[in-house]
C-alpha cells in the first residue's frame, strides 16, 4: 500500500515537472490563456462593482463579501483546473477517436495515467493567483480574522471544492463512453458552477436547490465563505458528504464506463 | 502464454434508417443489430512464438487483440496472457505485454519522442541497463535520435511508427501486440522493424502476435499463422503448414525442344484439363495446377514424356496465394462479416 502511494507521487511529481517544463515550451498558449482568464476574472470583478453602486448590500452581502466569495470560488476550481483538465479531451474526442485505449495498457491507474497527461495547466496557475489575491484583498478590507480552526479547516475546505468540481467534470466526461461524445454536457455543468461566484441568496430557490443538492457547486465555494465570514455553519455538515458521495458516484460511473468501453475502429 | 477460450465478443448497432424521416425515427425508436465481431473463438499460442494473426477485414483480428491486450472485456469466455485475464487484470497485464496499434498513437502528443521515453522508463520502472541497452538499440536501428525534440503530432507517419514500436520494446515485454506495425515505413525501416522483433524473440524469448496487411512482415517476421474467419479459427500450425493448404501447386520448367511456347503451352492445357501453363520471357514454362484434381507425379510423368527437360523445380506456394484464399473467401455472396455491406469483390 505504502509502496504503491510512494510510486504514484513519485510518478507524479515526475509527470508534474513535465507539465511545468510544457509549460515553457508553450509560452504563448500560456500568455494567451492567462490574458483571457484575466479578462473574464476582470469583466466579473468590474460587474460586482458596478451593481455596489448603486445598492449597498445584495441578499445581505456587502460589496467586499461578494469580492471574498468571487475570489473563494477561484481556489477550488483553480486546483481542479491545474490536475485534471485532460478529462475535457476525454469528453471531447478521446473515446470518439478510439484513442483511450492508451491508459489501458500501461501499468498504473487508467485515471491517473489520464490526469498526469495534462498536469499543471496554466489556467489553473492563474485561477489559483488572482483567487488568493481577491481574497487576501476582500478579507483585510473587512477586516476578517478568522479563528485557529478556520483556519486549519480553509485548506481543507478548498480541497473538498476542487474534488467536487473534479467529480462534477469527471462524471460528465466519463458519459462519453456510453455516448461517445458528451462535450455539451461537461460545457453545461460548467455554466452551472459559474453560479457559484456569487451568493446563493440571490438565486431563485429552485436554482439554489439545484446548486446545493443536484450539481453541488455550492460547497465549493459559497457554503465556505458562509462559514469563514460568519461562522454559520448551516450547511457545513453536509459538505464532507457531499464530496464524499459525488466523488463515489463520478467513480462510479468512470469505472462502468472503462469497463464498456469499446475502442473503435481497427 | 496465450489462451483464449471461446472467446465471445458482441456489438450492439443502432439501427439507422436512410434519408431524414429516417434519422428522425432512429431518435424516437432506440433499435439495435448485435454483431459478433468475434464468435466463440478458442485457441493457444504458446510462449516463444510468432504468430501472424490472419484474417479478412472484419474477422475479428483487432477486436480479439483488443480483448488480449485488455483494452476491451469479452461478451462471454475468457482468455489469458501468461496466465492472467487482461481486462481484469489491466496494471499487471501491462507489464507483461508491449502494443502496437498502427493507426493509433500511444505516445504523448504534445511531447517529444524523448520525453515520452523518459515518462515510460518511469511509468514501467524499467532498470536503467535495461534502458540504456534499448535506446541505443533504437538509436542505432530506427535512428530515433533522427526524431529529434518535435513533438510527437508534428512527426510524420513513419517517423511515429518508428517511435510507436521503440516505445513497445522499451520495457521488454514477454509479449508484442502488434497490430499493423509498419505503415508508414520505408523498406528499409520495415527491414530494420523485422530485424528487432526476431533480435527480441531470439535473446528474450518474448512472444509475438502480429496482424500485418504487409505479407513481407507476416514471412519475415512469423513462424506461426493463426487464421480467423467470420470470427472463427479456421487455420491454427504453422506458417509452413499454412503454405501446405494452398489449393495450387506449381512447376517451372526449360526444355529443349525448340517447340514454339504457343504450342507448348496448348500440349499441357490439353493433355491435362484443368492445368495452366504460362510462359515466361526466359524461355521457360509455368505449371499450375489443382493440387486435389493432379498429384505432382502426375504432371511431372506428363511433362517428361512429353518434353525434353532441360531443368525444372517447384517453387513453395506463396503465401499472398494462401492467404488471397482465405481473404476471398471470407466474402462469398452472403458472408459481409464485418457488417459494412460491402459487395462481395473477389480476392482482397
Amino acid at each position: 500500500m505504502t509502496r504503491t502511494l510512494t510510486r504514484y507521487l513519485r510518478l507524479a511529481w515526475f509527470l508534474g515537472g513535465v507539465g511545468l517544463h510544457r509549460l515553457a515550451a508553450y509560452r504563448t498558449d500560456f500568455v494567451l490563456g492567462a490574458g483571457a482568464f484575466l479578462v473574464r476574472v476582470g469583466i466579473q470583478t468590474a460587474v460586482v462593482g458596478l451593481v455596489f453602486r448603486h445598492v449597498p448590500a445584495v441578499g445581505g452581502w456587502s460589496y467586499h463579501e461578494v469580492l471574498f466569495l468571487l475570489g473563494f470560488s477561484l481556489l477550488p476550481r483553480g486546483l481542479d483546473h491545474l490536475f485534471t483538465d485532460q478529462l475535457w479531451e476525454l469528453g471531447r474526442k478521446l473515446v470518439q477517436r478510439g484513442e483511450f485505449y492508451r491508459y489501458l495498457v500501461r501499468p498504473v491507474d487508467p485515471l491517473f495515467s489520464l490526469l498526469s497527461e495534462r498536469f499543471f495547466h496554466p489556467d489553473g496557475l492563474g485561477e489559483l493567483v488572482v483567487g488568493a489575491v481577491l481574497v487576501g484583498y476582500a478579507g483585510s478590507e473587512l477586516g476578517l480574522s478568522l479563528s485557529p480552526v478556520q483556519w486549519v479547516l480553509a485548506p481543507v475546505l478548498v480541497l473538498c471544492g476542487a474534488l467536487l468540481h473534479t467529480s462534477v467534470k469527471l462524471l460528465f466526461a466519463s458519459l462519453s463512453f456510453w455516448t461517445v461524445t458528451s462535450m455539451p454536457a461537461m460545457y453545461a455543468a460548467n455554466q452551472v458552477s459559474e453560479f457559484s461566484a456569487y451568493p446563493l441568496d440571490i438565486y431563485h430557490p429552485s436554482l439554489k436547490a439545484l446548486l446545493t443538492w443536484v450539481l453541488p457547486f455550492a460547497f465549493t465555494a459559497y457554503v465556505p465563505c458562509v462559514y469563514l465570514l460568519s461562522g454559520g455553519t448551516g450547511l457545513l455538515g453536509w459538505l464532507p458528504v457531499v464530496t464524499a458521495g459525488a466523488l463515489a458516484l463520478a467513480l462510479t460511473v468512470w469505472c462502468r464506463g472503462v469497463n464498456r468501453y469499446e475502442m473503435t475502429g481497427s | 502464454m496465450i489462451v483464449a477460450e471461446r472467446l465471445v465478443k458482441e456489438f450492439r448497432l443502432a439501427e439507422r434508417k436512410p434519408g431524414l424521416l429516417g434519422s428522425l425515427s432512429t431518435l424516437l425508436t432506440r433499435r439495435h443489430r448485435v454483431v459478433r465481431a468475434v464468435d466463440d473463438v478458442s485457441f493457444e499460442i504458446p510462449a516463444g512464438t510468432k504468430t501472424a494473426y490472419i484474417g479478412a477485414n472484419g474477422a475479428g483480428k483487432s477486436t480479439t487483440i483488443k480483448m488480449l491486450t485488455g483494452i476491451m472485456t469479452p461478451t462471454s469466455g475468457r482468455c489469458t496472457v501468461a496466465g492472467l485475464e487482461p481486462y481484469r487484470n489491466r496494471q499487471r497485464n501491462a507489464r507483461t505485454i508491449g502494443v502496437v496499434f498502427g493507426q493509433r498513437s500511444q505516445l504523448w502528443w504534445d511531447l517529444s519522442v524523448p520525453d515520452s521515453f523518459r515518462i515510460l522508463r518511469r511509468v514501467y520502472d524499467i532498470p536503467e541497463p535495461v534502458y540504456r541497452r534499448n535506446l541505443d538499440l533504437f538509436r542505432e536501428l530506427l535512428d530515433i535520435d533522427a526524431l529529434g525534440s518535435t513533438p510527437v503530432r508534428q512527426l510524420s507517419l513513419g517517423q511515429r511508427m518508428r517511435a510507436e514500436i521503440a516505445a513497445s520494446l522499451l520495457h521488454d515485454p514477454a509479449v508484442l501486440f502488434w497490430d499493423e506495425p509498419t505503415i508508414g515505413l520505408d523498406m528499409v525501416l520495415k527491414d530494420a522493424v523485422r530485424h528487432l522483433v526476431n533480435r527480441a524473440h531470439r535473446e528474450l524469448g518474448t512472444t509475438v502476435v502480429l496482424t500485418s496487411h504487409d505479407i513481407a512482415d507476416i514471412a519475415a517476421i512469423c513462424d506461426s499463422a493463426l487464421v480467423v474467419d467470420h470470427g472463427r479459427v479456421v487455420h491454427q500450425g504453422t506458417l509452413k503448414d499454412l503454405l501446405r493448404t494452398a489449393d495450387h501447386r506449381s512447376v517451372v520448367f526449360d526444355h529443349r525442344d525448340g517447340t514454339a511456347a504457343g504450342t507448348v503451352r496448348a500440349r499441357i492445357e490439353t493433355g491435362l484439363p484443368g492445368v495452366r501453363a504460362t510462359p515466361d520471357d526466359g524461355g521457360r514454362i509455368r505449371v499450375d495446377y489443382p493440387a486435389g484434381r493432379y498429384t505432382s507425379r502426375q504432371v511431372l510423368t506428363f511433362l517428361l514424356d512429353h518434353f525434353d527437360l532441360a531443368d525444372w523445380y517447384a517453387p513453395e506456394p506463396g503465401l499472398e496465394d494462401v492467404l488471397r484464399r482465405i481473404y476471398g473467401r471470407a466474402r462469398v455472396p452472403g458472408g459481409t462479416p464485418d457488417g459494412t455491406g460491402r459487395t462481395p469483390d473477389g480476392a482482397a
